[in-house]
């Protein structure tokens, strides 16, 4: 039993499976372009239609989709490690409320608060996350022992109905046009045309995949209850910070990016469990790959199915985790 | 002729006769019918518009005395700035609609609930349905009627009209450039960009300007567009409506540089982004002439 | 080895002392019972003395070091506790469960070697469950369970074995095993033992030491067969029972007759 060879193994793997689902997504879409033509240096850049197609439109939105695919799975996997419960999600906890009221504000009421090429609505989103990471946080550290799971679930689901019915209350003021392109918003879209506003994102992700590096066994031990695992020396409390703090943040600079994108923060996590058993060293670098790579075909079947039109990508999410959690369920009972 | 054919013939003709005789009467009865019925339809007196398009077309064919209230999002012709508001598409205020004794009120055609609560009051409505181009012409000939301004309507449908014809003969035999029709997106980014596709009054708008959409195939008025259809698409010209003017300066520069990503996109290179600005284009009302020739003038300067 | 100094606890800041001016003494060695009824903070003064909690009076020392001054790590080195019930949210392997014993042993990023899984599947063999390693952790029965879980806390290497109700959900048979099993590793082994019990038998089987507490103070403390009088019995319990040495086993029992008003 080599468990060092194990981790390995399964993580090269899935390694494999998404670079080559990275690799090829670019390559194909609603239009047909030549390859060759699209890395040929000797067209002039205004004129060569195929590159652009390939690094303006599809290279930065395959990134995108990456980026934001990785990291909710990511986020999921630890937040379900910490609140010990398979059907928390990253948006379980408020974040991506916030997130929403954010963007929506900066939607109805034409705020400019754009900067260093990231148009104003991705900032307004993650501003509007950490106000409700810090709203939560605050609310969970009030006990005296620390960081309370149960008062951090109550405070995030309190948070999600508050956030949801000012998100309500913003569109009912806005006008038509502003409330179809929240609405809109909200159901994701990862066509960033630009590579700024994953730069932008990409320190807050790093920052909370470097938390997230150190997590694995600790969440493993977590899972037996707050006093067995203090009892096996883990420092619960700060974990518990720990784990919070970076999968908010992670979340945040997702949801920002792409939207609030459902069902990968607990779909992928779900079936990687089912696919390499629940040891934390293997599931959340494998949920992050996975993610990654689900999230690419989805948004690869976005922009494709219906071509020249295009869905948004959270639909298609969410049509495969309907069906997805209807099998699960069956399949337990 | 035998006497015999003669009777028959003249019998015949006779019945001819007396059949167009009564088809004549009956026609001009009614006719004559028709018009008491025109001439008394009740005129409305004091009309309530919560669709800004046909309140413009009101002040058009000169009905604009008879307006008592507005929508909230009314802002043309200035008239209406000093009348009082009553509300619009998700938030009509009953209470206000009735209270203002109204005898006509213009609403959405998906207002069913304010149209139920109009028949209980028993006060007239009229329900507007999203249309094309002529729909605008036939619904201020409605709105003449019901208003008793016929005469008027007319001139002012006819106005349009005129007008129009004199923009497709300007641009006729003209080439048509391959035109991205903008109506929305996210400020100073590409992102969420809505175009007209092949149908609706904006799209008609663009055939008679003379440019060609690039999305005609597209059987629908609104489509959101990728970065990517718009590469491979590669219009000629990409022209924007806004509803407000872009200052210059700073604001200018920054969106037209939003646009300088897809750099190999025609209307790019050759720098053929155009804005049209201001309410009235994006507003299905008596102004589409004017929104017509300025896009014409755009296209085709 | 262990001790606890005139401990004190409360859950909430104006609520009740479930634990009330107790002092405990655990010598190297010793197979300890502490007996009472439920409510009696039994199971508090074990969070105590494993520092999961901090008392709100007084002070627990490991050797010569306060408990709070020791890192967790530190303590679950020498310390390793066997909870009541282990729910699990995610599926794991009985041996995936015992190797978590070797956290306290393991940096951030190692990995569990060779020695690490002899000691674990060491921990399996003494708890009779090495064919029950790769199972499914929720598969297994209440008994399996128990077991398993008691293998995770050898497998932490600790001097130091706290035990909350270790026999609560099991059978009679079940309970037999797993009380020899305390036993050999107490005198083969050497382990230090506190097994927190509301089981008279079980604690009159094999402790040799008993702390009696009720209401969050301790009754009576002492060899068991100097403490387990009908007497104490009838304080602890609210209980006339008889108490007699049986011939078999060389044990105490008690076996309960009638309630009695206070």
């Amino acid at each position: 039993m080599n468990i060092r060879l194990r981790i390995v193994t399964v993580v090269t793997l899935f390694a494999i499976g998404t670079v080559a689902v990275v690799l090829w997504a670019p390559t194909v879409g609603s239009t047909s372009i030549s390859l060759a033509k699209a890395f040929d240096r000797s067209i002039p850049w205004e004129e060569n239609v195929d590159a652009q197609i390939f690094f303006v439109a599809r290279l930065p939105r395959v990134l995108s989709g990456a980026l934001v695919g990785a990291t909710l799975a990511a986020a999921g996997v630890v937040l379900q490690a910490m609140l010990r419960n398979p059907l928390a999600t990253p948006f379980t906890l408020g974040v991506s409320a916030g997130g929403a009221l954010g963007a929506m504000l900066a939607i109805a009421f034409g705020l400019e608060v754009g900067m260093m090429g990231v148009s104003s609505i991705p900032i307004a989103s993650f501003a509007g996350s950490l106000v409700a990471i810090g709203i939560v946080y605050w609310l969970a550290s009030s006990q005296k022992r620390g960081l309370s799971t149960n008062v951090l679930l109550l405070a995030g689901v309190t948070l999600n109905s508050f956030f949801s019915a000012l998100i309500l209350f913003v569109q009912y003021l806005s006008d038509f046009t502003e409330s179809f392109r929240t609405i809109r918003w909200l159901m994701g879209d990862l066509d960033v045309g630009s590579y700024s506003p994953l730069i932008a994102a990409l320190p807050f992700v790093v920052a909370a995949f470097a938390v997230f590096a150190i997590l694995p066994r600790t969440l493993n031990v977590l899972t037996l209850g707050d006093d067995v695992a203090a009892a096996r020396g883990v420092e619960v409390v700060r974990t518990q910070r720990l784990a919070f703090l970076s999968a908010s943040l992670a979340t945040g600079a997702a949801v920002s990016l792409g939207g609030p994108i459902g069902f990968i923060g607990i779909i992928v996590p779900h079936l990687v469990r089912l696919m390499v058993g629940s040891d934390h060293r293997i599931v959340l670098p494998a949920a992050a790959l996975f993610g990654a790579a689900f999230t690419v075909l989805c948004d690869l079947g976005a922009r494709t199915i219906m071509a020249p039109l295009e869905l948004p990508v959270g639909i298609i999410t969410a049509l495969i985790g309907g069906p997805f959690f209807l099998w699960l369920l069956v399949k337990k009972s | 002729m035998t006497p015999t054919q003669t009777t028959k013939e003249s019998k015949s003709k006779n019945t001819k006769h007396s059949n167009l005789l009564w088809l004549a009467s009956f026609v001009s009865f009614v006719i004559v019918f028709a018009s008491f019925v025109v001439a008394f339809q009740p005129r409305a007196q004091r009309i309530i518009s919560l669709v800004p398009a046909l309140t413009e077309m009101l002040y058009a064919v000169g009905a604009g005395p008879q307006v008592v209230a507005v929508s909230s999002y009314d802002e043309y012709p200035p008239e209406v700035t000093a009348l009082p508001r009553v509300g619009a598409l998700i938030d009509p205020d009953t209470e206000r609609i009735i209270a203002l004794k109204p005898d006509l009120v213009i609403t959405y055609g998906s207002q069913v609930d304010l149209q139920a609560q109009m028949k209980r009051a028993a006060i007239p409505s009229f329900d507007y349905r999203h249309g094309g181009l002529s729909h605008i012409l036939v619904t201020m000939k409605e709105l003449g009627v019901r208003t008793g301004h016929v005469a008027e309507a007319d001139q002012a449908v006819a106005a349009i009209e005129s007008r129009l014809a004199a923009v497709r003969a300007n641009v006729a035999g003209k080439r048509r450039p391959r035109t991205l029709l903008v109506f929305s997106r996210e400020p100073r980014t590409l992102r969420n960009i809505y175009v007209s596709g092949g149908r609706g009054f904006l799209h008609e708008m663009l055939v008679i300007a003379g440019g060609e959409n690039v999305f005609s195939d597209i059987d629908k008025e609104s489509v959101q567009v990728s970065t990517e259809t718009i590469l491979a698409r590669a219009p000629e010209v990409i022209l924007e409506l806004r509803p407000k003017e872009i200052p210059a300066g700073q604001p200018m520069r920054d969106e037209l540089a939003s646009w300088s990503r897809l750099a190999s996109v025609p209307a790019v290179r050759n720098k053929q982004l155009l804005f049209i600005s201001g309410h009235a284009v994006t507003v299905p009302g008596p102004r589409v002439a004017d929104s017509v020739a300025r896009m014409a003038k755009a296209l085709h300067p | 080895m262990l001790s606890a100094e005139d401990v004190s606890f409360r859950y909430a800041p104006d609520g009740p002392l479930v634990v009330n001016g107790v002092s405990v003494r655990l010598a190297a060695g010793a197979l300890v019972g502490i007996l009472g009824p439920n409510g009696s903070g039994k199971t508090t003064l074990l969070r105590l003395l494993s520092g999961t909690r901090r008392p709100s009076a007084g002070r627990v020392m490991l050797g010569d070091q306060p408990l709070d001054r020791l890192s967790r790590r530190d303590v679950a080195r020498r310390i390793a506790v066997v909870p009541q019930e282990t729910e699990l949210a995610f599926e794991y392997s009985a041996i995936e469960i015992v190797l978590m014993g070797r956290h306290p042993h393991l940096g951030v990023f190692t990995v569990e070697g060779p020695e690490d899984i002899r000691i674990a599947r060491e921990a399996l063999a003494a708890t009779g469950t090495t064919d029950l390693a790769d199972r499914p952790f929720h598969e297994l029965s209440g008994g399996e369970k128990q077991r398993v879980v008691i293998a995770a806390a050898l497998a932490q290497s600790a001097a130091l074995l706290l035990l909350d109700e270790p026999t609560a959900s099991l059978d009679l048979g079940y309970q037999l095993e797993v009380s020899s099993l305390l036993l050999r590793l107490n005198q083969d082994h050497g382990v230090t033992m506190a097994i927190s019990t509301h089981d008279l038998n079980l604690a009159a089987s094999i402790c040799r030491e008993l702390i009696l507490m009720r209401d969050g103070k301790v009754l009576a403390s002492g060899p068991t067969d100097t403490v387990l009088t009908p007497e104490n019995v009838r304080r602890l319990y609210d209980v006339e029972a008889d108490v007699h040495l049986h011939s078999e086993t060389g044990h105490m029992t008690v076996v309960p007759v009638r309630r009695v008003t206070r």
